[in-house]
């Protein structure tokens, strides 16, 4: 039976439309605008900044600031480091948060409630007093200034939310579907891996995404663990252009715009999959 | 659970022997038997595969958090400055700090600024799932661009925002004033005690709502379209199936949302660090801030510990039960 | 065994091999017996260059720090020494400091402001004897560099330069306004700022925050000394609320009068963080400010228009005279250190008049003089700006003046107890007597915990 939509439908549905429309649009404005902002300013001269003179659009457009971070800075070696960090810590954290979500979402052993109930107790230490001991900690481990110092302590932060994340995404797989993966022969670990882990991607992709952010714009770890010049992560390179009371605004926003806008690019086209990710419940195939 | 073929029988009489899953047939066969049987008893059938799959986890944890919040502790209750030895002291710190008038403020602000913040990150997260859930196009390209902001580094946020404050050459104040002619003069964003801590929840929130915005999409979008339709067909107005629908559906993502964000909203520290540093007058001091202060400009790490650790029992309380009241309602 | 070890050390150095690989082959050839063992650390100094870590003070003037670490850099391949350079400036300085000394791995050294060696005596070494010898070199120390050196009549310093806060004034607009340098706070710079400003313009006669900042707690020490008053009195006691409530009071009024009564200063002052006044001044829109070298750099450095206009003067003061907070950057060493007598050979080599003069030339007045030797430098003849640099520098005064520098001064100084005391005025509504008595009881608790230290 074709049931047509009767006018007061379709009107309702229009104006419940304009009003989404108008609610995204304002979003969209508050969410933009300062990310705009940054960019004009990027491109905005020195002496431009100081004024109110076309507050909107760099007048005249000046790449110096671009020109300046990547020519006379060590901006690329900031990046370089960043991505090797970020890279690694995240492929760490989203493989132990794996392994520790499946083991509590489906393994019966002892302590198995106790610690999936406190998975998320981690995060109530603030990061802005554990860095001393922890550094202390780093330091004893011979890791202190150096990259693999920083990829061995990011995933103290990133791994409770993976883990969590995954347990519910593991819970929302029907246990039908490792029981006949079993019966046909495979091992548990086999069922995982054959079975669980491909219809978990969308949950280790939004792991992933979450874990990579947090290590990518990560600041005070950085900035303590690691002396070397060299080694520096882009968050802490980028404060390096606030000297006291000298900011290089300029400077500051153009490495600010690089640093975020791949970021960004990367979420635009996963953010599907993210949002899969954090969907928990739905029943596949 | 599966039981499997049995296995081939290691045992001279030939009997056979269920281990996977049951109990033994004969339980008094051989001890190495008898010891696995035990162990799987105590520790539970799995306890191989799953002490090993969070060994790695509770490796990091106890390394990496466990160890220096251990520590962190006994700082806490120690007099220490830097480069010297710690000196016991008990709970002296802790009881100083209870009628220290510079705590007690920063106390409430922390509580003023996360309660604020939560609640309206909660309205806008909430707003962008449902808009994000209803008849638009380019909805992945909206959904994207909504994220940029948890997505940016908050420091770089921070002081992007600290710019566009700024009273005279700031774009707010030029928005307010030349543009828009709403003000006659600009307003002191972060320099009047009542604009500043508005501020810094507006940073904080303009930061985090994404996160709640598409949590809440997630939870929404897993919820089976039948129910709404049902709801529908019973004569249920809009405002009632979200009241009846939508907020049991996604009630448990809210409430490890909601509780994930007070926590961090609690702790955080760049903000209101790199915008006012907890002026003016300590208007927007919290405790975050105020840890700081005492650790690197006073010096004195125990009491700075102190200040931090001080909200982390009723914090931690509160995790623990609400954690037990989701896994209890978890599908198993 | 010695000299595949050395083989592999030499390799290590040259970069050929990575720490963990060196390692692991070292453990093999000395099958981890511990006469092995022992033949590897006995070669290890010997073999592998010795490293130096150095944390250098990341400054505004770029130029210098290019200077600095190019002369490290000269010493170190003079002396065949790996030298690892750090750089830190004001905001995650104290930061790497704490988490280092507690981590027990401080560099070497470190470059300091005044309150450096206050600080961190309890891991700092005694360099008395280098101390004494640089400063006869060079004339002897300037009096406040001296006390601000020395604790418990040890040397922990080795003072380097003074960077002192001036009188920044709008020339041009004082002069189309026939107005003269103000010398006293109240009424001189009262009259000028009201004469000289033009509200509507959005130009203001003075700009100066009370808030959380270097900015605030320089001035509010030294409006507190203009008046006769202070934190702490010649034994170096609290007097904050007591023995100079009086005086601190009318300091603290006046203070407070020049945002909320004279109408002088632009409105968000209070929001001001270090960077405020600096870009207001250059933006056009203030007619005087107290900031350090940094605004006189960044304007000379970039050819601002407004760097010809503007005038540097000494601090204005008040009845008991004038008053500016002392500077005086230095060289520490740590006790940790194990390369001591490296690190003071290459202070020695950075703090020899040819090496300091190379800096100084591209200061901008930054490096002021801590020796009586290089108070005569014709640099600060150089510039007419200059002058009142260099005289701020010569009538300076320590923190806990006209008590002792403590380490109590420090940490009160520290925590921000004087600014956080206007603030409590200017946004809180407290009284200047009430906010003052509020200040002094956490003053006296910084007093009974740090002791007269």
């Amino acid at each position: 039976m074709i049931v047509r939509k009767g006018r007061s439908t379709v009107q309702i549905e229009r104006t419940q439309s304009a009003v989404s429309y108008a609610i995204l649009v304002t979003f969209l404005l508050l969410v933009i605008f300062p990310f705009y902002w940054m960019i004009v300013t990027s491109f905005k001269g020195e002496t431009q900044m100081r004024s109110l003179v076309s507050m909107f659009w760099p007048s005249p457009f000046a790449t110096e600031n671009y020109e300046h971070l990547l020519g006379k800075t060590e901006f690329v070696s900031w990046y370089k480091n960043s991505i090797i960090v970020s890279v690694s810590s995240t492929l760490l954290a989203t493989a132990i948060g794996t392994l520790g979500a499946y083991a509590m979402a489906r393994l019966k052993f002892l302590g198995r409630a106790f610690m999936a109930s406190t998975v998320l107790i981690t995060y109530l230490v603030p990061p802005s007093i554990l860095f001393i001991p922890l550094y202390a900690q780093i330091r004893n481990l011979g890791l202190s200034d150096s990259l693999t110092g920083l990829i061995a302590a990011y995933p103290s932060f990133t791994v409770p939310f993976v883990t969590w994340l995954l347990m519910g995404y593991f819970e929302s797989i029907p246990v039908e579907l490792e029981e006949s993966a079993m019966i046909d022969g495979a091992t548990r670990f086999g069922a995982f891996r054959r079975v669980i882990l491909p219809l978990a991607a969308p949950g280790l992709l939004a792991s992933g995404l979450y874990a990579f952010t947090q290590a990518w714009n990560e600041f005070l770890y950085a900035l303590v663990f690691i002396t070397n010049v060299k080694l520096r992560t882009l968050p802490v390179g980028l404060s390096t252009f606030i000297t006291g009371d000298v900011y290089g605004w300029g400077y500051l926003m153009a490495g600010a715009v690089l640093t975020t806008l791949p970021v960004i690019a990367a979420y635009i086209y996963l953010q599907k999959y993210m949002v899969e990710g954090l969907t928990a419940g739905s029943v596949k195939g | 659970m599966a039981t499997v073929a049995p296995s081939p029988s290691p045992l001279p009489s030939g009997e056979r022997v269920r281990v996977r899953g049951g109990f033994p047939v004969e339980a008094a066969v051989q001890p190495r038997v008898r010891l696995e049987v035990t162990l799987r008893r105590v520790l539970g059938p799995d306890y191989r595969m799953g002490f090993l799959f969070v060994a790695p986890i509770v490796v990091l944890v106890l390394a990496l958090v466990a160890y220096p919040f251990c520590y962190a502790v006994y700082l806490s209750m120690t007099r220490k400055y830097v480069g010297m030895a710690p000196v016991w002291v008990g709970f002296e710190n802790y009881v100083r700090l209870t009628y220290d008038g510079f705590f007690q403020r920063a106390a409430i602000n922390s509580f003023i600024f996360t309660f604020a913040s939560v609640g309206i990150k909660l309205v806008l997260g909430m707003g962008m799932a449902l808009v994000l859930t209803s008849k638009i196009r380019f909805r992945s390209f909206w959904t994207g661009v909504l994220l940029i902001p948890w997505v940016a580094p908050t420091v770089v946020s921070a002081l992007n925002f600290l710019w566009i404050f700024d009273y005279s050459l700031g774009v707010l104040n030029y928005l307010l004033v030349n543009v828009f002619g709403v003000l006659n003069r600009g307003v002191g964003w972060l320099s009047e005690p009542n604009t500043a801590m508005s501020s810094v929840i507006g940073v904080n929130v303009w930061r985090g709502f994404p996160f709640f915005g598409i949590s809440f999409l997630a939870g929404m979008k897993a919820i089976p379209g039948e129910l709404y339709e049902a709801a529908a067909v019973d004569g249920a107005t809009v405002a009632q199936r979200f009241r009846y629908v939508t907020i049991p559906g996604i009630r448990n993502i809210m409430m490890i949302v909601i509780l994930l964000s007070t926590i961090w909203t609690f702790n955080d520290f760049a903000i209101i660090y790199i915008l006012t540093k907890g002026g003016p007058g300590g208007a927007t001091m919290v405790l975050p801030v105020l840890t700081y202060e005492i650790a690197f400009g006073a010096q004195r790490l125990g009491e700075a510990i102190a200040v931090a650790l001080y909200m982390l029992p009723p914090l931690a309380f509160v995790i623990i039960v609400l954690s037990n009241y989701m896994r209890k309602g978890r599908i198993r | 065994m010695d000299t595949r070890l050395k083989h592999l050390a030499e390799q290590l150095d040259a970069g050929l091999i990575a720490r963990r690989e060196f390692l692991r082959k070292a453990a093999v050839i000395t099958g981890g017996t511990a006469a092995g063992l022992h033949a590897l650390r006995g070669m290890a100094p010997a073999q592998a260059k010795t490293k130096l870590r150095v944390w250098l003070f990341k400054s505004f003037v770029t130029a210098g720090n290019d200077v600095l670490a190019k002369q490290v850099e000269t010493w170190a391949k003079d002396k065949n020494v790996d030298v690892e350079m750090d750089w830190a400036t004001f905001g995650d300085r104290e930061q790497k400091f704490v988490a280092a000394i507690e981590a027990g791995n401080p560099p070497d050294l470190a470059e300091m402001n005044i309150w450096g060696p206050l600080r961190y005596k309890a891991a700092l070494r005694d360099v008395s004897k280098m101390a004494g010898e640089v400063a006869k070199s060079k004339g002897g120390l300037l009096p406040f560099a001296e006390r601000a050196m020395k604790s418990d009549g040890k040397f922990l310093g080795v003072a380097r330069y003074s960077m002192t806060t001036v009188f920044f004034i709008r020339k041009d607009i004082m002069e189309a306004k026939g107005l003269k340098v103000p010398k006293v706070y109240d009424p001189d710079v009262v009259e000028f700022a009201k004469k000289a400003q033009d509200p509507a313009k959005d130009l203001y006669g003075f700009g100066q925050t009370l808030n959380r900042s270097d900015d605030g707690d320089g001035f509010m020490d030294n409006i507190l000394w203009d008046y006769g008053g202070g934190v702490w009195d010649k034994d170096g006691k609290p007097a904050l609320g007591t023995a100079f409530l009086k005086q601190n009071t009318a300091a603290l009024q006046f203070a407070v009068d020049t945002i909320k009564k004279h109408g002088i200063q632009p409105p968000g002052v209070m929001g001001w963080t270090d960077v405020s006044n600096n870009e207001s001044y250059m933006a056009g829109k203030l007619v005087t400010t107290n900031n350090g070298a940094s605004l006189y750099f960044a304007m000379v450095s970039k050819k601002h228009e407004l760097a010809p206009k503007t005038l540097c003067v000494l601090t204005p003061g008040g009845p008991a005279g004038s008053f500016v907070g002392s500077s005086c950057y230095n060289w520490a060493v740590f006790q940790k250190s194990q390369r001591a007598e490296l690190a003071e050979d290459l202070i020695l080599y950075l703090e020899d008049e040819k090496r300091f003069n190379e800096y100084l030339q591209v200061s901008v007045g930054q490096a002021g003089p801590v020796y009586k030797g290089r108070v005569d430098n014709p640099y600060w003849k150089s510039d007419p700006n200059f002058d009142a640099m260099l005289q701020n520098i010569l009538r300076c005064v320590n923190l806990g003046h006209p008590g002792p520098m403590t380490t109590a001064a420090a940490e009160v100084r520290g925590q921000k107890i004087l600014t956080d005391m206007a603030g409590r005025v200017v946004v809180g509504g407290l009284s200047a007597e009430a906010a003052l008595k509020e200040a002094h009881a956490r003053v006296e608790e910084v007093y009974k915990i740090r002791g007269k230290a």
